[in-house]
C-alpha cells in the first residue's frame, strides 16, 4: 500500500517537472489526476453539471498560468482544493445567474453501496445545497476530500476552531433539513 | 430519518467528469498557450498598477469573526459618537436657553428702573404744579377774607 503511495507520489512528481517545462501532455496527466477532485467540489457545490465543468477548466487554466509557483505534488492538490473553493464562493456570489437545467446535470450513475439508500442520498445533495456557502464547502472538505479540521481550515483560510463548530452546526442544519423534506413528502401523501 | 457520516461520504462521492472533459480543458489550455505566445510577441504596454482597495474587504470576507469584531466596534463607536453628539446638543441647547433668559431678566429690570425713574419725574412735576397753584390761591383767599 505504502509503496504504490509512494509510486504514485514518484509519477505525479515526475508529471509536474515536466508539466513545469511546458510538456502539454504531462500537463494533462495532472489534469486528469486531479479533474474528479476539482469538478466534484465546484458539483457539489453548485449542484450544477455545466457550471461545474466552467469552473473546474477556469481552475485549471489558472493552474496553467501558475503551474511555476507549484513546489510538489501535495502542493498542488492543496493549491488546486483552495483555488476551486475561492472560486466556488465567487460563483454562489453570482445569485443571479441563470440556472439551467441542462440534461446532464442528472445525479451521476455513481456506484452506490449495497447498504446506501439512493434517496436519502439524494435528499442528502438536496440539503447540503441548502447551506450557506462556507457549511457547504467545510462539509464537501471534510465529507469528499476527507481532511481533517486543520487542513479545512488551511485550504478556506479560517480558524481550526470555526471549522469545527461549523461542521458541527453544518451536521445539526442538515439533520434538520433532512427531517424538514421527510415530513413534507410524508404530508404530501397524506 | 437519520443519516450516517458514510452516507453523507457516499453522497460526497467525487464523480469523473470523463475523458472529454480533459480533453476541452486541454484545448482551453493550449489556445491559452497560443494567446500567450502572440502576446509576448507583441511589445508589452505598461500596465496601470491595479489598487488594493477591496483587499481588505476581502480579507474580512473570509474571516466572519473578525468581520463581525469589526462591525461590533464600528457601532460601538458610533453609539458613543451619537450619545456624545446628542449629550453635547442638550449642554449647548441648556446654554442658549440660560442665556436669553438672562438677557430677558436684564431687560426686565431695565424697564422697571426706568418705570420707576418715570414715576418720580411724574411724581416731581406734580408737586412742583401744585405748589404754583397753592401760591396762586393764596391772594384770593386774603382779599376773601377782608371782604367779609
Amino acid at each position: 500500500m505504502e509503496q504504490t503511495a509512494a509510486f504514485e507520489d514518484d509519477r505525479l512528481n515526475l508529471a509536474l517537472n515536466r508539466a513545469l517545462t511546458g510538456d502539454a501532455q504531462a500537463f494533462a496527466d495532472l489534469v486528469r489526476e486531479h479533474q474528479g477532485m476539482v469538478f466534484s467540489i465546484a458539483y457539489h457545490f453548485l449542484q450544477d453539471r455545466s457550471l461545474a465543468e466552467d469552473l473546474a477548466q477556469e481552475v485549471f487554466l489558472e493552474l496553467f498560468q501558475s503551474i511555476d509557483r507549484i513546489q510538489s505534488p501535495a502542493h498542488l492538490t492543496y493549491w488546486l482544493r483552495r483555488v476551486t473553493a475561492n472560486r466556488c464562493i465567487d460563483q454562489g456570489r453570482k445569485k443571479h445567474r441563470r440556472r439551467e437545467m441542462a440534461l446532464e446535470e442528472a445525479p451521476e450513475p455513481t456506484t452506490v453501496s449495497s447498504h446506501a439508500d439512493p434517496m436519502l442520498l439524494e435528499r442528502l445533495q438536496q440539503s447540503l445545497a441548502t447551506l450557506p456557502e462556507r457549511q457547504r464547502l467545510v462539509v464537501i472538505m471534510r465529507f469528499q476530500e476527507g481532511l481533517g479540521p486543520a487542513e479545512i481550515a488551511e485550504v478556506l483560510e479560517m480558524p481550526v476552531n470555526t471549522v469545527k463548530s461549523t461542521l458541527h452546526r453544518s451536521l445539526a442544519d442538515l439533520r434538520k433539513g433532512l427531517t424538514r423534506k421527510i415530513r413534507e413528502v410524508r404530508y404530501a401523501f397524506l | 430519518m437519520h443519516f450516517s457520516e458514510d452516507d453523507l461520504r457516499e453522497a460526497l462521492k467525487r464523480k469523473d467528469p470523463g475523458e472529454g472533459f480533459t480533453q476541452r480543458t486541454m484545448g482551453s489550455v493550449n489556445q491559452a498557450r497560443v494567446n500567450q505566445s502572440q502576446s509576448e510577441s507583441k511589445p508589452v504596454l505598461a500596465k496601470p498598477e491595479k489598487k488594493s482597495n477591496g483587499a481588505f474587504l476581502g480579507w474580512l470576507m473570509h474571516r466572519p469573526a473578525w468581520a463581525i469584531a469589526v462591525v461590533a466596534i464600528l457601532l460601538l463607536a458610533f453609539g458613543i459618537g451619537g450619545y456624545q453628539y446628542s449629550e453635547y446638543r442638550h449642554a449647548e441647547e441648556m446654554r442658549i436657553a440660560r442665556a436669553k433668559q438672562q438677557q430677558l431678566q436684564q431687560e426686565a429690570e431695565r424697564a422697571r428702573d426706568q418705570a420707576i425713574m418715570a414715576l418720580e419725574i411724574a411724581r416731581a412735576k406734580m408737586n412742583h404744579v401744585l405748589r404754583h397753584a397753592q401760591l396762586q390761591a393764596e391772594p384770593n383767599d386774603k382779599i376773601r377774607r377782608e371782604r367779609l
